[in-house]
């Protein structure tokens, strides 16, 4: 009897033993390492190789990962070679949080690249703020945000709305459907296109909000021909857009006379939806992969010899791979004894830099100006460009609610 | 009226594309006890046969059918002989390794086809609306409640009508007396689980002219079908067909009433009243197990 | 206290020294290193949680997360308030976006750090506790407890997302201030915070451990065996079962808190159908018939993920699932059932020993 229970203790004392055999790293990291070692820089990669979201991500990654190789092969940064560290948060917040803290703290790297929904943005600021890190986030969002350890490249409501919604109104008319997936980007979105509709005049005759992942949108669209709006603004994401986009064709209503008006539909989504179903239909963003540009030209070219040539650039794995550039520009302009994420931060300010859809510029509140562009989704999965923007537009985060400016210092308010 | 009538539509449309998904899992479940939690990647790999036929056979969903119900079935039969029939006295434990299936499928879907969402396009003779009054039905929709409601009629068929079923029946209400009488339990086991993959790779082919094809695709469709097969009583298609019907409906009505995210919590807190007051489901099998 | 008893205790005395001493001395005291083994701890104590009713009354609670979700959410809010001091009426930031005028009712107890720590403990026990009622007084039992518990737990996660006026939607509650305990400005990265973590396990797992080996430990152990003969002998088997589910609540909750503290946000995914699932697989790999091998089986899966996915970008969750399947397979009774096993073996070679019985609980 005896015998067993020392057992069960030595077993529990065993298996614990491997427990913490596994848990120990490899190189323990001690806290205030510097960054440039041995002509290597360390940068991680955050981006959902696995579980839902990897659907985006993936090719977030590709692109991420395509500029890093880039410039490893053209001599790296300064002379360093960008060491790069990839881990996959599997499309689950909490993953992401975990694997945040593994780049930021156990892999010393200077600055983490990553993530696409807003829910993962958040759940990775805990640890980028507390230990003063640097997070290139390329995602179109929904604003409201002024972390000074996050560089945000994608476009803020006021770079994506401020010509399309009134484009729209004039074009199509001034009765706006809202329809999105129910989470806060596509809340905020539909703030602001309801704020620049009252200034037009125009209403939001119904505004919906279903699950993310909602796939049957029989009761929806049962609503659109009900209510026969002008516009149908949709803010879905992901598997959401392809399902309504495609149940949207199948009900028959005509893109010339009620298109689809989404600030999320990029190639990729497209490419799932079919030609058939996605023509006619409008997009908004500041890159698409048919723009024409010695730049653009380059990057898709590389892009699909790499990853094959059925694959497609997007107007978030655009400012993915012009990122990791602004980040060497960024890290050129430093001594290299000195490379710590907020010096970065700092020499990244102003800093101008040629990406594929047009030079941007990073704003002193971290945000990025950028060339917005309206679109119309032709058979072919491209996207023909009717507008484009003609100065670079500005970032502002807070453009909806007076008295909140997101400025060099942080938020500003009154 | 009008916008009720059309509300009804769309509740049957998605009654029949529960039903077609939950038809698989409520034989399996109601013949085995088995809780088959990779059922959701059974309809995704159907989803990616019937891609995989478009591009490289340049086949339509509609010639994939066949081809594509006997691939899924033979993948059900080697999870049956693999993994689940290893599990036959441990039901709960069916939850388990299921669950790991279904991870294990969707992952290797994803390393050697890729995450991105895929397009299969749908069939050309099926486009278009079909419109009496203001009601106005897609085609294709209609289709898939036809192809629902055969598909169902077909199963009840080779339940009753087959010496198939009769084996079935048998091993279902005694495993060993069957077995005393030269009926091989084990055969008509993974005989069942093939079928209802198979019924799950179809079901799973039908959606794609509908929604998004990824590794992924799955898992939301899962615990609603399973929930259906629930509240319609273990191992009657009937219950099953009605409980489809029921929670479709249910859903089309919450959601013009509300929106379709409290409609789907009304539906759920439905469900968790009826599970409790009726456990047996809607149409009770009084069956010795 | 019979000899039984007493192993049991030496098995889970052993489990605590390796906790509080061995682990942080194999992690070399590293903050980073133990901020991650503070969160496998946490969910350490949610697996024991669900081992407490699944495994010693056979009630497969699938909506554990709701519970641990609800825990979190509650720690959270007054985390987040502490951090909405210096915003108009002390209101938290998504809130004055969403044009929530004043603090709702049902936040403003939070504010209070006491209030906060019971309601988290309490919440989801009385959540649960209204859900067993509901269920077992209609003697609900076996797979429909399952179907029934998950089900609201979608519903629930639903409702949170949602209401995002007040729960902070899909992207839950993040932008929290660190917990200020009397005297203590809690450093989640720190031994104390880990020390804090493991001593919440140990201390939850002697409580689980004396339920376990009282007499309504044996009650709720022949209710798993025959409900229907202990309802015959006059025992108020709901009455039993609904404690039961109270006090696994109650611990999760507990661990919920405590995973707030440690990711620093709260999402509605620590509510989802996946997150749930994979409490039950842990119960399964370590063992759901023992607390302690359940909180072994959790750290160690988590571990196992960890370090995969580190070696195995692409494939670790492949890996995992095959995992997952050998387990289920071949150690039903998970890793505990592995160690009985080995320890008859040897048992049964020289000397004889009285035989033992080999159910546990």
């Amino acid at each position: 009897m005896k015998r067993r229970s020392f057992m069960k203790g030595l077993g529990a004392t065993g298996s614990l033993a491997i427990t913490g055999g596994l848990a120990t790293p490899a190189l323990l990291s001690g806290a205030g390492r510097a960054y440039a070692q041995g002509g290597e820089l360390n940068v991680g990669l955050l981006f959902s190789l696995t579980g839902a979201v990897a659907v985006v991500e993936r090719t977030l990654h590709d692109a991420a990962l395509m500029a890093i190789e880039e410039i490893n092969a053209a001599g790296g940064v300064a002379g360093m070679q960008l060491k790069t560290f990839i881990e996959d948060p599997a499309s689950d917040p909490a993953t992401y949080a975990d694997r945040a803290r593994r780049l930021v703290i156990r892999d010393n790297c200077v600055s983490v690249f990553g993530s696409y929904t807003s829910a993962s943005r958040q759940a990775v600021l805990p640890v980028v703020e507390q230990r003063n890190n640097l997070y290139w986030y390329p995602t179109l969002y929904e604003g409201r945000e002024c972390s000074r350890n996050v560089m945000y490249g994608g476009a803020v409501p006021n770079q994506q709305q401020q010509e399309f919604v009134p484009w729209l109104a004039e074009n199509f008319g001034k009765r706006f459907f809202l329809i999105g997936n129910n989470y806060v980007y596509p809340r905020e979105e539909n703030n602001v296109c309801k704020m620049i509709l009252a200034g037009l005049g125009g209403e939001a005759v119904h505004e919906e909000y279903v699950p993310l992942g909602h796939s049957d949108f029989s009761s929806v669209i049962n609503r659109i021909r009900t209510e026969q709006p002008d516009v149908v603004f949709c803010t879905l994401v992901g598997d959401s857009d392809v399902a309504f986009a495609r149940q949207y064709h199948a009900a028959g209503f005509d893109p010339e006379t009620m298109p689809c008006a989404s600030l999320t539909r990029s190639e990729v989504e497209v490419q799932a939806i079919g030609g058939e179903a996605a023509v006619g239909h409008f997009s908004s963003a500041p890159y698409f992969m048919g723009y024409q540009s010695p730049e653009n030209e380059k990057f898709v070219q590389a892009y699909l010899s790499r990853y094959g040539a059925d694959q497609v650039t997007h107007f978030v794995s655009e400012a993915a791979y012009f990122q990791v550039y602004q980040f060497k520009a960024a890290v050129e302009k430093l001594d290299p004894a000195n490379i710590t994420p907020t010096a970065i931060r700092d020499a990244a300010v102003g800093l101008t830099t040629m990406a594929p859809q047009g030079e941007v510029v990073i704003d002193a509140n971290l945000h990025t100006h950028l060339w917005p562009k309206i679109a119309r989704w032709k058979s072919d999965g491209q996207a023909e460009i009717l507008v484009q923007s003609e100065a670079r537009v500005a970032p502002d985060p807070y453009w909806a609610y007076e008295g909140e400016t997101c400025t060099g210092e942080g938020l500003v308010r009154g | 009226m009008d916008a009720i009538l059309n509300q009804a539509f769309a509740g049957l449309s998605m009654a029949s594309i529960l039903l077609i998904v939950a038809l698989g899992l409520a034989i399996i479940y109601g013949s085995m006890g088995v809780i088959n939690l990779a059922h959701g990647e059974f309809v995704m790999l159907g989803a990616y046969a019937a891609w995989a036929m478009q591009s490289f056979l340049g086949f339509s969903i509609l010639v994939s059918l066949p081809f594509i119900f006997v691939a899924i079935a033979v993948v059900g039969w080697v999870v049956e002989r693999g993994v689940v029939h290893r599990l036959y006295r441990r039901p709960l434990d069916t939850i388990l390794a299921t669950w790991g299936i279904g991870i294990v499928l969707q992952q290797l879907v994803r390393m050697f086809i890729g995450p991105e969402s895929l397009f299969v396009a749908t069939p050309t003779i099926l486009e278009g609306n079909t419109v009496i009054g203001a009601v106005v039905m897609s085609n294709y929709r209609l289709f898939v409640i036809a192809f629902a409601v055969a598909v169902l009629a077909a199963t009840w068929g080779l339940m009753t009508r087959t010496e198939f079923g009769t084996r079935l029946r048998a091993v279902i209400q005694n495993r060993e007396i069957s077995e005393c009488y030269g009926i091989r339990a084990e055969k008509v086991y993974a005989t069942t689980f093939a079928y209802g993959a198979g019924l799950a790779g179809v079901a799973g082919a039908l959606l794609t002219p509908l929604v998004s094809t990824t590794p992924s695709m799955g898992t939301y469709l899962v615990v609603d079908a399973f929930l259906v097969v629930i509240i319609g009583g273990v191992g009657s298609l009937i219950g099953t067909a009605v409980a489809a019907g029921a929670v479709g409906e249910a859903t089309a009505l919450f959601s013009m009433l509300m929106n379709d995210t409290l409609g789907r919590i009304a539906v759920l807190l439905a469900i968790i009243l009826l599970i409790r007051f009726r456990p047996n489901g809607l149409f009770p099998q009084t069956i010795r197990r | 206290m019979n000899r039984t008893n007493h192993y049991d205790f030496l098995g889970y005395v052993a489990f605590a020294i390796i906790i509080l001493l061995g682990v942080p001395f194999l992690l070399g005291f590293d903050g980073f290193e133990l901020n991650t083994f503070a969160r496998y701890l946490a969910l350490a104590m949610v697996a024991m949680a669900l081992a407490l009713s699944w495994g010693t009354a056979g009630l497969l609670n699938l909506g554990q997360a709701a519970t641990f979700g609800i825990g979190s959410y509650v720690m959270a809010m007054h985390l987040k308030l502490a951090a909405s001091t210096g915003n108009p009426g002390g209101m938290p930031d998504f809130m004055g976006w969403t044009n929530v005028e004043a603090l709702p009712w049902f936040w403003q107890p939070f504010q209070s750090l006491s209030v906060t720590l019971l309601a988290g403990l309490l919440l989801p026990a009385a959540v649960a506790g209204l859900m067993a009622i509901f269920m077992f007084r209609g003697r609900i039992t076996g797979v429909f407890v399952a179907i029934i518990t998950l089900a609201f737990m979608v519903a629930l996660q639903l409702v949170f997302i949602e209401e995002q006026r007040f729960t902070g939607g899909q992207n839950g509650l993040t932008g929290l201030a660190p917990l200020e305990l009397p005297g203590w400005t809690v450093d989640t990265y720190s031994l104390p915070f880990y020390y804090l973590v493991a001593g919440c396990l140990i201390v939850a797992l002697l409580v689980g451990m004396l339920v376990v080996r009282s007499k309504v430990g044996l009650v709720l152990r022949a209710i798993r065996e025959d409900a229907a003969r202990l309802r015959y002998l006059g025992y108020d088997v709901a009455a039993y079962e609904t404690f039961v589910f109270c006090l696994s609540a109650a611990i999760a909750g507990w661990a919920g808190m405590l995973y707030t503290l440690v990711l620093e946000f709260a999402s509605p995914t620590y509510m989802s159908v996946s997150f749930s699932l994979a409490i039950v697989i842990w119960c399964a790999v370590g063992g759901r018939e023992s607390l302690v091998w359940a909180s072994v089986g959790a750290i160690l899966v988590n571990l196992a993920e960890g370090r995969l996915s580190d070696m195995f970008v692409e494939g670790w969750l492949l890996i995992l699932g095959l995992l997952f399947i050998f387990f289920v397979i071949f150690l039903p009774r998970g890793l505990y059932g592995l160690a009985v096993a080995a320890m008859d073996r040897l048992r049964r070679s020289p000397r004889t020993e009285p035989p033992v019985p080999v159910k546990e609980g």
